[in-house]
């Protein structure tokens, strides 16, 4: 019974986790589009997990304050944390950077496909279920991006990244 | 007026395309930088193991805290292909894909990228009971590695990090710890770093000690070491394999110099004796290990400059009871036994210069060389009188010495290695090492490696190396001593490896691993009891294959386990035939399980199966027998107050664990531990 009760949580990648969190803001901010996103003018950096992952989020979102402080470059920001459960069609972000979820990331392309959301990736096989970015360290750091999933009208990056990435059709 | 507006409008327009582009500029360079950072951490970190050109298992340390391990010799049993020896002296090696268990240099320990390997012997078991806490991480390489510093790994290269490793957001956390559990074993440690802009120090310190005796025996003499007429006095009992130690590790960095020294102050029981005869409990062998490395690392543009200096000292001393009482030699009779105390110090200097250089499109090219010298700067030998067979010692430094006091070798290494990056898919490394030493010379050896990424999930890998041992002190100038005879004529041992590699990345923190190897093995060393002078008398063909797979069941656990298989022949010089490898375990399987009860909780098993090894030529006995132990642990590690507490239990089921000892040595193989039990805890700051 007592087990029944206690959580786990995903294994993930400590470095990997930083490289993300490190790397995906700066991202968005070659969306030319990006102001059509923000939220009362602010940037959603929305990060969804689930129950069991709800330490990993809180370490992430730590993270970034220490990095970015208050802005992401000239853009206010704020990171929400919400559980996969809890994602819908009537929530205002910019992105969602979605961790580990056996059943929720196809729930989470949809979302953003409707809305025009960025949407990152912690695991790169989730970009074959509709997720737009993620980011791999192989031997060296490699940006992935879906090109199907940059179908939509409201995203819209500049060249020059489009330029560094590596396609997963 | 209106063209004046335009006009304005239009330099407007352009100065904010300018500053606009200024910002994209400047926010792709960010990015650029920012994955130049995390590569340069995942390649330091070996995070992106999978894609170098060289055969590596990586383990964190506190992922071996979580399981229970104790210490580096714990961790690299848990190494595909990796199976342990040991010697009358209880000098431990790791042995790789069935490398010569006598030769313990066939694999080199680094220890912050410094190279502990003693002169004596060639070995590092000193550092074997290096406590996990004080481990970052452990990488070893299997097979020659890497070729860029100069040293010739041979079967494997193990690299133990400590928490002096630092990257900028990846900082580690000051802390102590302390250990108790089975045979009195005590330990207590503690971690600091101090830092400011431009300066970083930081020290790591451990005791530790235990009263670890394990039955042996009987011992040598029953086997005619002394003589028949002396096989009526061999014993059994308690072989002394206890442990007194303590290090103190500096690692100071400043600007673009840093400087890496430790001291290791290690102290063991006599073991089975080192004339194979029982010792006493208090009888001892001492291993200290120094060292202290200058160095400076400068990137300017395209060119990397590495430049070290260093110096290491270490020795084998030792003071035991060597042979039993009332011993008769030639008619000499040594009534209340005989003593000895040997002492062989040395001394290595070294210097390295290395320059990286990327200014031309798609290659890296790394040129340097590396010069060594190697001295004994002392050396004592005192026994009881073998005239009069009285026990009180006499000094035979100079009449008698158990050793070359004179032993000196130069060593000069140039290396040249070009890293060709074809296209974003496929890349290769080739270059070589040339070597000339004081005595005999590897001379020109080679390495080639491909690699080539598929897709991010699937990776090819190709590689051949030629590489080389070099002959230890003990090999070369052991001399008057019953067990073992050196000479210098020896050439180096040598090895050509050719390995490929599938690697499927299942998810970011899933993967399986499969490799095969084959090991072209010429001149092993050996020497025998019945022919004590060491010489290149065997050569061996190895091959085998490797099977890793690390991932996980559930979201709350973690699974990792490997098999190695490896066989092969030898072929004997003196005997002019085919073997099968001894003491080799052709089937080894390992794997571990961590099951997160919560984000506090774990509970934790290891286990471990060695396969039965078949014995030496002209051996009688039976193989060595196959086990299988099962190790598990609890660790509570409380978030609020930062500290963790671990239980585990090791060899659980209690099994007989035994190293196989030479012919004519002792009769029964070396017992290891049994059934033992360990509570740690930590607290980090």
């Amino acid at each position: 019974m007592i087990f029944a009760t206690l959580v786990h949580s995903h294994n993930y990648d400590q470095l990997l986790l930083k490289a993300q969190a490190s790397i995906f803001p700066k991202i968005v901010l070659l969306d030319k589009k990006l102001n059509e996103k923000l939220v009362d003018g602010k940037i959603i950096y929305t990060i969804a997990y689930e129950e069991e992952d709800y330490f990993t989020a809180q370490e992430i979102a730590k993270y970034m304050k220490i990095n970015f402080k208050e802005n992401f470059d000239k853009y206010n920001y704020k990171v929400n944390l919400i559980k996969f459960s809890n994602l819908s069609y009537d929530m205002n972000t910019t992105v969602i950077y979605a961790l580990n979820s056996n059943e929720n990331i196809q729930k989470v392309a949809n979302i953003a496909k409707k809305k025009g959301i960025i949407t990152f990736s912690y695991d790169i096989n989730n970009l074959k279920n509709g997720l737009l970015f993620s980011l791999m360290l192989e031997k060296t750091t490699v940006l992935y991006l879906n090109k199907e999933n940059l179908d939509n009208e409201k995203i819209d990056f500049i060249d020059s990244l489009l330029q560094m990435v590596n396609f997963i059709d | 007026m209106l063209n004046k507006l335009f006009n304005t409008t239009l330099l407007f327009s352009s100065l904010i395309c300018v500053v606009l582009n200024a910002q994209t500029e400047n926010l792709l360079t960010s990015i650029s930088n920012e994955m130049e950072h995390f590569n340069e951490v995942a390649t330091t970190t070996k995070q992106n193991e999978h894609y170098q050109p060289y055969i590596i298992s990586v383990f964190e340390g506190k992922e071996l805290e979580k399981l229970g391990i104790l210490n580096l010799k714990e961790a690299l049993t848990l190494v595909p292909g990796v199976d342990m020896a040991t010697d009358n002296a209880n000098t431990q090696t790791p042995i790789f894909r069935g490398s010569n268990p006598l030769a313990s240099g066939q694999s080199k320990l680094f220890i912050d990228g410094i190279l502990v390997n003693n002169v004596f012997f060639d070995a590092y078991s000193e550092y074997l009971s290096f406590p996990v806490e004080m481990i970052k991480r452990v990488e070893v390489v299997r097979g020659p590695g890497s070729k860029v510093d100069g040293i010739n790994a041979y079967a494997g290269s193990i690299n133990v990090i400590t928490y002096a490793e630092d990257f900028k957001g990846f900082e580690s956390n000051d802390k102590i710890v302390f250990k108790y559990g089975s045979y009195n074993y005590k330990m207590g440690g503690f971690i600091k770093t101090y830092k400011t802009d431009n300066l970083k120090i930081f020290i790591d310190f451990y005791y530790q000690k235990d009263d670890k005796k394990l039955p042996a025996g009987p011992d040598g003499l029953s086997q005619g070491v002394f003589g028949a007429n002396n096989i009526s006095l061999s014993k059994s009992g308690d072989a002394p394999l206890w442990l007194k130690e303590y290090s103190i590790g500096l690692n100071l960095t400043y600007k673009d110099f840093f400087l890496k020294a430790r001291t290791l102050e290690h102290t063991q029981g006599s073991a089975y004796g080192i004339n194979l005869a029982l010792p006493q409990d208090s009888d001892r062998m001492k291993l200290p290990s120094q060292y202290l490395e200058l160095g400076y690392n400068k990137k300017i543009n395209n060119f990397k400059i590495d430049i070290k200096a260093g110096i290491k000292y270490d020795a084998f001393n030792s003071k035991s009871k060597l042979i039993p009482n009332d011993l008769n030699i030639s008619g000499v009779i040594f009534q209340d036994g005989g003593y000895g105390e040997h002492f062989a110090a040395q001394r290595t200097i070294y210097q390295s210069s290395y320059l990286k250089y990327s200014g031309i499109a798609q290659h890296t090219i790394t040129a340097g060389y590396r010069f060594i010298k190697e001295q004994t700067i002392d050396m004592s030998s005192k026994l009881s009188n073998r005239l009069t067979g009285d026990v009180a010692l006499v000094d035979y430094t100079d009449t008698l010495a158990f050793f070359n006091k004179d032993a000196k070798r130069y060593t000069y290494i140039f290396s040249l290695q070009d890293e060709f990056q074809l296209s974003r898919t496929v890349s290769f490394i080739y270059g070589f090492n040339y070597e000339q030493t004081s005595y005999k010379d590897a001379g020109f050896e080679p390495k080639m490696s491909m690699v080539y990424q598929v897709d991010a999930q699937n990776i090819f890998k190709a590689i051949y190396s030629r590489s080389h041992r070099n002959s230890s002190w003990q090999e070369m100038f052991t001399m008057n001593n019953l067990a073992r005879v050196g000479t210098t004529s020896l050439n180096p041992e040598k090895v050509d490896t050719i390995e490929f590699a599938y690697i499927k990345k299942i998810s970011s923190d899933s993967y399986l691993q499969s490799n095969i190897f084959y090991l072209l093995n010429k001149d092993q060393i050996y020497n025998s009891s019945a022919d004590p002078k060491y010489r290149n008398v065997v050569d061996t063909d190895i091959y085998g294959f490797e099977f890793e797979y690390k991932g996980y069941i559930s979201s709350a656990d973690q699974l990792y386990f490997n098999y190695s298989y490896t066989t092969g022949k030898s072929y004997i010089a003196d005997e002019n035939k085919n073997k099968s490898l001894p003491n080799i375990a052709n089937h080894l399987l390992k794997g571990y399980y961590i099951y997160n009860l919560n984000t506090s909780l774990s509970l934790n098993g290891v286990a471990k199966y060695v396969g039965s090894k078949d014995r030496v030529s002209g051996d009688t006995r039976e193989k060595v027998k196959d086990y299988l132990t099962i190790d598990s642990s609890l660790q509570y590690k409380n978030q609020k107050y930062n500290y963790t507490l671990s239980l585990s239990i090791k060899n659980m089921f209690d099994t007989k664990v035994t190293f196989p000892s030479p012919p004519n040595t002792y009769v029964q193989d070396y017992e290891q531990e049994r059934r033992s039990f360990y509570i740690a805890f930590k607290k980090e700051f």
